[in-house]
């Protein structure tokens, strides 16, 4: 180890959300840490302290350790690392396809840069057969699952679960560098082979997606039936089967494009393979039906029932404490509403990034709401739990408030005169 | 499952409709009539799709510049001859369009290309008719694909759940033979207790739709349905309360109670604007229509 004490030198390479994150969790844990992206207009800007991307507790982090984390462009740097985890954001294409192009470039531009004695990881999401594709002689390759979720980042980082570290030889034991950085975590350690590590991941997001298929199944029956998602959810939750962490919780569809990814993975490969995938295209099914929630009942219930009505939405990110659009239930639902006047806010999304010819900006929640006929709150922000059911309904001009993610209190928002729709459960 | 190749609905030069003397073509004629759209309808009389020179007499019939639509039909199709003589009009039709290929043809197929135990049916579900009239439409479907492809013409396939109509020739189970037998102050008699939910089609919204994808040049799929299905019973109660006569009874069941319901969120993609009319409303205005 080149470090000047017993710790070794982890080195992260690409800037983007998983790169960042967990190198600034490493940095937390004590370790020395270099930040290496080619761009080096980033790096200038990371140096001085502008996040990329919006997680909480980043920039604090990364502010409170900058003197463990040395930023750079140079790959002379990546001489100092006794680990150097490559750690890229994959991009999803739009039929729901890693683009693994910049991350083989990544890897072929480091790999020469970095000591004989060094371990590589690999960070960023691959599909199974990739890393086994990618190593070659003298190189000591691993690959380890990341569980980043996205508003999360630095807690996960920082109090993972286990590592799932895909081997070489999963019976061989791993490098001082890397298990020294591993065990800095005190959590279960679970070397494999690099095909299982990698199908471990996608095997999670497709427990995670059953979960979730689950509730919104269910819960769409509720709406039938007269039943209520969030008095059955809790028990489940008991269940010692199930888990209090499962993900039970009615969505509009299965959120953000990773877990599609990984269920258009297995699909992939059950087509090569010859085996029966079918469970995994109902779940990609009934997260299509079930992400237009909103707009099927914005039409049955506003947009069928009057003329020129004002649409107010409320958050336009795929979900709370991030910026990212991609996958948005409110983009979804708002570039199919071309005919009808639309009036948007989201805390950190710009008005005018949405998919509409004319969307309308509003300066606060209730500023949207003004004169509006219905109300859609599509992300569940803190800011909107804070909104007085008694407030909307006085600014509004209609009373219909559209509240998947139950973020406002149906009692209160009833009290109010308001029409309050959500997930799983009929008309309160 | 819709794609607009007029993001703007804009009238073609010509429609011509193949069907003349059927229910929902002399519907779309009324439709575009008064919406000022040139159309021209073809019937049995000026091109018999079952001849062997019927390609090439509709191909010199046809400009480069027209939307064709092809609603002609023996329907229901139940036995083989009737296969084969839908089959040869399709032939036909897919014979002049690839000798003269139009602007845009749209093609009215039926809800009965899916299961009859589809519940939840959309776009996206393969199809697998369970009935000699929801394979046929289904083959006809598959031979125009072909066929369109190979001319270049851009193609729609249109497949309406039930419809009702005060000019419904068809006599079938459901709202069109419950308003008859209601107005004749009969006994309406369900099948069980009329249990089945269906989505039932006003004809004139199935024209207001066929008419939106002709002038947007639509290319692809779209069911035709409202996306709210009633049971049998619902429809022959009310088809009694307007008339103000007749009866409704039920029968010892047969047959496995089967619903089918219709997720339309590619309709309200494709024409956000539209709205269908409600079904009480539609119903008592067939009535209204025959009693006038």
């Amino acid at each position: 180890m080149t470090s000047t004490d017993t710790l070794p030198v982890i080195g992260f390479a690409g800037m983007t959300h998983l790169g960042l994150n967990s190198a600034v969790g490493m940095a937390e844990k004590g370790f020395d840490v270099v930040c290496f992206d080619p761009d080096a207009t980033l790096i200038g800007q990371l140096e001085t302290g502008e996040m990329p991307v919006l997680e909480p507790d980043l920039p604090e982090l990364a502010s409170k350790n900058k003197d463990r984390i040395t930023y750079a462009s140079d790959l002379s740097v990546l001489e100092r690392c006794d680990v150097l985890y490559v750690a890229p954001d994959v991009p999803v294409t739009d039929d729901g396809v890693s683009d693994l192009t910049d991350l083989d470039a990544l890897l072929e531009k480091v790999i020469p840069a970095i000591r004989k004695d060094a371990v590589l990881v690999n960070l960023s999401q691959v599909p199974p057969g990739f890393t086994r594709a990618r190593t070659r002689p003298g190189l000591n390759m691993f690959y380890q699952v990341e569980t980043l979720i996205f508003g999360r980042a630095i807690e996960r980082a920082l109090h993972p679960e286990r590592y799932i570290i895909g081997c070489p030889d999963p019976d061989a034991p791993l490098p001082d560098a890397f298990r020294t950085c591993l065990e800095a975590y005190d959590c279960p350690i679970l070397p494999m082979r690099y095909e299982s590590a990698e199908l471990c991941k996608i095997s999670i997001n497709c427990c995670l997606v059953a979960s979730i298929s689950v509730a919104n199944t269910l819960s769409e029956l509720c709406e039938g039936i007269g039943a209520d998602w969030s008095e059955i959810a809790p028990a489940l939750k008991l269940d010692r089967r199930i888990g209090q962490y499962s993900y039970l919780s009615p969505g509009l569809g299965i959120g953000g494009s990773n877990l599609i990814r990984d269920l258009i993975t297995v699909t992939r490969f059950a087509e090569e393979t010859g085996s029966d995938a079918s469970v995994i295209a109902a779940w990609i099914r009934n997260s299509a039906y079930r992400k237009e929630w909103a707009l099927r009942t914005l039409h049955e219930r506003v947009l069928s029932t009057m003329d020129d009505p004002l649409v107010a939405v409320l958050g336009l990110s795929y979900k709370e404490n991030t910026h990212s659009t991609k996958n948005s239930p409110a983009f979804a639902m708002i570039e199919n509403l071309h005919p009808y006047r639309v009036k948007a806010f989201d805390p950190v999304v710009k008005t005018s990034a949405a998919p509409h010819p004319v969307p309308i900006d509003a300066a606060d929640p209730l500023d949207c709401a003004k004169g509006a006929d219905v109300v859609c709150i599509m992300t569940p922000w803190d800011d909107f739990k804070s909104i007085d059911p008694a407030k909307l309904a006085d600014v509004m001009a209609g009373k219909w408030v559209l509240d998947p993610y139950r973020v406002l209190d149906a009692k209160a928002c009833t009290k109010a005169g308001l029409s309050y729709l959500t997930l799983g459960v009929s008309d309160a | 499952m819709l794609e607009h190749l007029n993001t703007d609905p804009t009238p073609p030069n010509r429609v011509v409709i193949l069907g003349r003397e059927g229910f929902v073509a002399s519907t779309l004629a009324a439709t575009l009539e008064a919406a000022g759209i040139n159309h021209l309808a073809l019937g049995h009389a000026e091109h018999d799709l079952t001849t062997a020179d019927a390609g090439e007499q509709l191909a010199a019939a046809l400009e480069e510049t027209d939307t064709l639509v092809f609603v002609s039909a023996i329907a229901p199709s139940r036995d083989a001859a009737a296969m084969a003589t839908n089959m040869r009009m399709v032939d036909s039709v897919a014979q002049a369009v690839s000798t003269r290929p139009v602007s845009h043809l749209v093609n009215i197929s039926s809800d009965a290309v899916y299961e009859d135990a589809a519940h939840l049916v959309h776009e996206g579900l393969a199809p697998a008719p369970g009935s000699p009239h929801g394979a046929m439409h289904l083959a006809r479907e598959i031979l125009l694909s072909g066929a369109m492809k190979g001319a270049g013409v851009p193609l729609a396939h249109l497949r309406p759940s039930l419809l009702y109509g005060t000019a419904d020739p068809h006599n079938g189970y459901g709202p069109n033979r419950f308003r008859r037998q209601a107005q004749a102050g009969e006994t309406i008699t369900l099948f069980g207790e009329g249990e089945e939910k269906r989505d039932h089609v006003a004809v004139e919204d199935v024209a207001a739709l066929i008419s939106q994808v002709i002038q947007h040049r639509s290319t692809g799929i779209l069911n035709i349905a409202t996306g709210t299905s009633r049971s049998f019973r619902e429809c022959a109660e009310l088809a009694v309360e307007i008339a103000g006569k007749g009866s409704v009874s039920g029968t010892p069941r047969q047959n496995p109670i089967t619903h089918r319901h219709f997720d339309v969120t590619a309709r309200l993609k494709a024409f956000p604007a539209f709205s269908f009319i409600d079904f009480d409303e539609g119903f008592r205005k067939s009535f209204n229509r025959v009693d006038s």
